[in-house]
């Protein structure tokens, strides 16, 4: 037995890609027809990226004094706030919602997309009953908790980084009349976009493989893993906007720790993910 | 070692869920080519053995060997050898037709063309042309099956395990897809283990049996083998176009040869020791004058050693009563 085992660690088949982008490719058709998939997933980043961002170029023009960003800017360190103090006050709400305020909320969008698609990934495919088909393929276990991953990593980018796409348009052009050059993409902006958006994509994969492999629908996969997520949106918008906020070296540092954290959770669900253990439970 | 003409070999194969044994010891060997019957009621073991055979569960205790190779150690290698039609079709419903037989066929490493090609090629063979492209959403258990099934045969495997393919079908239905099954394993070779637990037309297409019951491999051979270790004897039918009548029975009971009788509703079925017995019965029924329609001496059918075997387990279970 321990022979059988260690025999089957010591042997590495590589990677098949073709198979691997096909249950990618599968996976993303079948989503794409799913209104209760797809609706959730294109609505918060609408409001988040295009509509917030407008709201808030309307309302920066109905500024007349340095009132309302002041107290803005006691709350920030003065590095950062003294130069923006120093700017005429459209140009102090703007720069300062648009180019600082606003990143660490937009990470619920990496976070919510992955896990979401997640949760349509391994719960749904129980629920639908059509892992047994896959299980009964020629793919490795390793593969399919591949494919999976990417199933929910390529559309959290997709979505992450189109909407950002969307938001430095919609962004610079409110402000187009106030501010000197653009206000986005800004360091902080980069860092959050390439560095922490992905690790917390992964992040919401981690959490949700866990709990879809106790869940047999989606729907519960969602509700336990919103159960989870939610306050985990709150606690990171809540210290990334103060951490963050303070120096570009600690966004860096938020995202190498997440990325742990994510890998961790992600290891986790890789070893138990095996076809034996899938198969019991189905 | 295996011989090239063995398809599948089991040793002591063994399952567990939560301490429970859902396959206990299976010893098996299926000849290539072989359509073998694995028969037994909901919760004998049936699914769990397919499983085993395939890869997609590890045994606690024993091995399979499937075409030569190690289920658990290569089990990719056996799945792309094997075909399986699952309990459940198993189709994604938001995927057309095409859809959930192409991403198979590119599962199973054919190139996008060729792909195109083999799942073209199903449909066809399968009627199956004119929903191609529509989702499988709106189909009915039979076209699931029609479509579940060839899916399993894209890759023309050596080997077809189907799990329960007539359950959920009408008899129509149930007669295409045992026909269509008899076909592939007769004109094609392949080996075929059909899992089902009821027999209904499996019996006609299938070469053995194996009776499994509570995980346990309770019997296994040619119906004609079984038939004659389980009874003495032959089969044949008396049809008196009523049942029999007690005096009948008597008279039946009463003839040199005679190992069992039973009413049926048409008459009586009995059981004789030979040619000879049945010629004696039909001689006294007509000096009697009792009114004869019909009379058949007949081989055991897989259905009668099915329920023959199933209630000898049950008295083996309640000896009480
Ligand atoms: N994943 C599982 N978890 C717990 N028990 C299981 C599981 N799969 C099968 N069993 C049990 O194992 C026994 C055999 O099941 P199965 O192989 O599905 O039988 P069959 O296919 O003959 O109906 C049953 O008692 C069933 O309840
Ligand atoms: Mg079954």
């Amino acid at each position: 037995m321990t022979l059988a085992v260690s025999r089957r660690r010591g042997r590495r088949t590589p990677v098949d890609w073709p198979v691997v982008w096909s249950i990618v490719r599968r996976d993303l058709t079948a989503v794409r027809r799913s209104k209760g998939v797809v609706i959730p997933m294109l609505l918060v980043p609408t409001l988040l990226m295009i509509v917030l961002p407008l709201v808030i170029g309307i309302a920066a023009r109905r500024v007349s004094g340095p009132t309302t960003s002041i107290s803005f800017l006691d709350a920030i360190p003065d590095r950062l706030a003294e130069p923006i103090a120093a700017l005429p006050p459209q140009e102090q709400l703007l720069t300062l919602v648009l180019g600082f305020l606003l990143a660490p909320l937009f990470l619920i969008v990496p976070l919510m997309v992955s896990a979401v698609i997640a949760a349509d990934a391994f719960a749904g495919e129980k629920e639908r009953r059509t892992m047994e088909t896959l299980l009964h393929l020629p793919i490795t276990d390793r593969d399919l908790f591949l494919a999976k991953l990417l199933t929910g990593m390529v559309p959290a980018l997709a979505v992450s980084w189109g909407g950002f796409a969307a938001f430095t348009v919609v962004a610079n052009a409110v402000s187009w009349s106030y501010v000197d050059g653009l206000i986005v993409p800004n360091q902080l902006w980069l860092v959050m976009i390439f560095w922490v958006a992905p690790a917390v994509a992964l992040l919401g994969l981690g959490i949700m493989v866990r709990v879809s492999a106790r869940s047999q629908t989606s729907q519960e996969a969602n509700q336990l893993g919103g159960a989870v997520i939610l306050p985990l949106i709150f606690l990171t918008v809540g210290q990334s906007t103060g951490l963050l906020l303070v120096d570009l070296s600690v966004g860096l540092a938020v995202g190498a720790t997440v990325w742990v954290l994510a890998g961790l959770l992600v290891w986790r669900g890789a070893r138990q993910f095996t076809r034996d253990r899938i198969a019991s439970t189905t | 070692m295996t011989s090239p003409t063995t398809a599948i070999r089991t040793e002591a194969l063994s399952r567990s869920f939560d301490g429970r044994l859902a396959l206990d010891g299976l010893d098996l060997e299926v000849a290539s080519g072989e359509v073998l019957a694995l028969l037994g009621p909901n919760g004998a073991g049936k699914t769990t053995t397919v499983r085993l055979l395939n890869g997609v569960l590890r045994p606690d205790r024993g091995a399979a060997t499937v075409l030569g190779l190690d289920s658990t150690e290569d089990g990719d290698e056996v799945r792309r050898r094997t075909g399986v039609l699952t309990e459940n079709a198993g189709l994604d419903d938001r995927l057309t037709a095409r859809e959930n037989l192409e991403f198979a066929a590119r599962i199973r490493g054919f190139g996008a063309a060729e792909a195109a090609r083999r799942v073209d090629d199903q449909l066809e063979r399968f009627a199956m042309g004119d929903q191609a492209d529509l989702p499988t959403a709106g189909f009915s258990t039979g076209q699931r099956k029609r479509l579940a099934l060839a899916r399993a045969l894209l890759h023309d495997p050596e080997i077809l395990f189907l799990d329960e393919p007539t359950s959920g079908l009408d008899p129509t239905a149930t007669r295409d897809v045992t026909n269509l099954i008899g076909t592939l394993a007769r004109q094609h070779g392949r080996t075929v283990v059909l899992a089902t637990h009821f027999l209904g037309e499996a019996g006609r297409i299938a070469d053995r049996m194996a009776v499994l019951d509570h995980g346990r491999l309770r019997a296994i051979g040619r119906p004609d083998d079984l038939a004659a270790e389980l009874w003495d004897g032959i089969p044949a039918d008396i049809d008196l176009g009523r049942p029999a009548t007690s005096s009948v029975l008597g008279l039946i009971a009463a003839v040199d040869g005679v190992i069992h009788h039973e009413v049926r509703a048409t008459g009586t079925t009995i059981n004789v020791r030979d040619r000879a017995a049945f010629a004696r019965v039909l001689h006294t029924l007509s000096t009697q004058d009792v009114d004869v329609f019909g009379a058949n001496l007949r081989r055991a059918s897989m259905e009668d050693v099915y329920f023959a075997l199933e209630n000898s387990f049950a008295t083996e279970r309640e000896p009480a009563t």
